[in-house]
């Protein structure tokens, strides 16, 4: 038998429960993906990001006590970790303000499955 | 106070206004009359603060002064022989105001009114106008004495200092309030909701056998259409930039992104003094908005070129197309079916300002308006 390839792992955290539980579905679909928690706010994703320090995280720009301050927690506590931006916003204030806190991509809500599969997989595989 | 030096119209001196020895040999008093009432003539010809002038008595305009020419921008070559009604807004001489106001002149002996009139260049002005009727010994109508006064400032600065300017100010600034709110919410909530639905029909579509591929394919595009109408709403209902970065920069983004969206080329010239208080900010925004919507949908224009410059305590604004024109006079244009139209007029004239719009079959359409760009409570040095 062959050995089962490492997953990697991601961690969601949206305050919007409707994306929060579509989104893990959507990569839970993929073989290769596993959604280690969801987190419904900022302190908790920080929380969780420490914990299970995740390939990846998906982190909701505009959840309260979100953006860029949760994205340099994250990259502090779990610095293996690629934060991922997925947000409802794209004015060009808000990406370069990301950017600046070390997010390694930004996706706005809206864009296709595959793409947000892709980009995942792309974050794990530089990370 | 020295005699005033009275000069007539080509520049020479005419006196200083004491009587001198008579070279002509005529008799005293009567020339001391005619000396009297030439240095009154010069007086009126020379007074700036005021249009003082005389119209014959079917409102034709039969003299001028400096004040005039300086006021309402004609020289008084260009003004003499016209019919006075040019000084009128388009809305009122189609209600026939000017007839009326002599009418009522005649009748009453004196007619004092306030209102916006027209300048040469289109631009308008607070006016308080005076007409008096001329009758000679037999009681014949000869014309009639106009006497107007440019009170704009005085208009803008009081406006500013009183309960309206405050009350308008408010109103302003709450609708927009309520406007951020909603573009919040549908932000928040129902795009998100729409999202997550798009995201739950892919991964549907993925677990279906692939003969229903095309409805959901379909399926799909409806929700990605919805999402895209729901964000241009919310980019419309609240433009991003305008609060952080003031009118210039909120303009010039929406202009960036709209202009770009409906493939029209912009020009943007601004030339402002001050950034105007959020309210004027707000009031111009949203006329230029209701403007551009409107070139949009009816003009097929290639290129719009919209101007801000600040003109006398207030912004001047010029939104102007080459498109296909207007046909019909504006007036016909602004019915009650016609919310933009009448929108964008009563947000001027609400912020204490003016609006008009003109043009010519095949001509392009031009939005021109101007508001007050004072604080409330800024009115005070000019009173």
């Amino acid at each position: 038998m062959n050995a089962v390839p490492r997953r990697l792992t991601v961690l969601i955290g949206d305050d919007e429960p409707m994306i929060r539980e579509v989104l893990r579905e959507v990569l839970q679909a993929e073989p290769d993906l596993d959604v280690v928690a969801v987190a419904p706010d900022a302190a908790e994703t920080v929380r969780l990001a420490e914990r299970h320090a995740p390939a990846v995280v998906i982190l909701d720009v505009r959840m309260p006590g979100g953006g860029a301050g949760a994205a340099r927690e994250i990259l502090r506590r779990s610095p293996g970790t690629r934060v991922m931006a997925f947000s409802a916003y794209g004015d060009t204030g808000i990406v370069a303000e990301m950017r600046r806190a070390g997010v390694a991509d930004y996706l706005i809500k809206g864009v296709p499955n595959t793409e947000i599969v892709a980009a995942v997989r792309r974050l794990a595989a530089t990370g | 106070m020295p005699d005033a030096e009275l000069f007539d119209e080509s520049g020479r001196s005419r006196g200083s206004g004491r009587g001198g020895p008579d070279p002509t040999g005529q008799h005293p008093a009567e020339q001391a009359l005619r000396e009297s009432e030439e240095r009154f003539r010069l007086l009126v010809q020379s007074v700036v603060d005021y249009a003082i002038f005389m119209l014959d008595s079917d409102g034709r305009i039969a003299s001028w002064n400096a004040g005039a020419q300086r006021i309402k921008g004609y020289t008084a070559a260009e003004a003499i022989g016209k019919h006075f009604s040019v000084f009128y807004p388009p809305e009122e001489v189609a209600a026939d105001k000017p007839g009326r106001e002599l009418k009522t002149a005649v009748v009453e002996g004196r007619l004092e009114d306030e209102g916006w009139r027209v300048r040469k260049d289109g631009t308008r002005f607070w006016a308080n106008v005076v007409i008096t009727p001329l009758f000679d010994e037999t009681g014949r109508l000869r014309g009639f004495g106009k006497v107007t006064r440019d009170m704009t400032e005085r208009r803008t600065a009081e406006r500013a200092l009183d309960e309206r300017g405050r009350l308008l100010s408010r109103l302003v600034q709450a609708q927009e309030t309520e406007r951020r709110r909603i573009a919040w919410n549908v932000h928040e909530d129902t795009i998100q909701a729409m999202v997550a639905v798009g995201m739950r029909l892919q991964l549907l579509a993925g677990r279906l056998p692939g003969e229903h591929a095309p409805a959901m394919r379909r399926l799909n595009d409806a929700v990605d259409e919805a999402v895209s109408r729901l964000r241009g709403l919310t980019f419309r209902l609240h433009p991003p930039g305008i609060d952080r970065g003031g009118l210039v920069e909120g303009l010039s983004g929406y202009l960036d992104q709209m202009m770009g969206e409906a493939g029209l080329a912009y020009e943007f010239r601004h030339d402002l003094d001050r950034e105007p208080p959020s309210e004027a900010a707000i009031t111009v925004f949203r006329i230029c908005q209701e403007a551009l919507a409107n070139v949009g949908k009816h003009a097929r224009a290639k290129k719009v070129t919209v101007s801000l410059v600040s003109a006398g305590h207030g912004v001047l604004v010029r939104v102007a197309d080459d498109g296909v024109g207007i046909g019909r006079p504006v007036d016909a244009l602004v019915r009650p079916d016609h919310f933009g139209l009448i929108d964008m007029r009563e947000r001027a004239e609400t912020a204490g300002g003016w609006w008009r719009m003109h043009g010519q079959p095949g001509a392009g359409t031009t939005v021109e308006f101007w508001v007050p760009a004072l604080a409330h409570g800024e009115g005070g040095p000019l009173l």
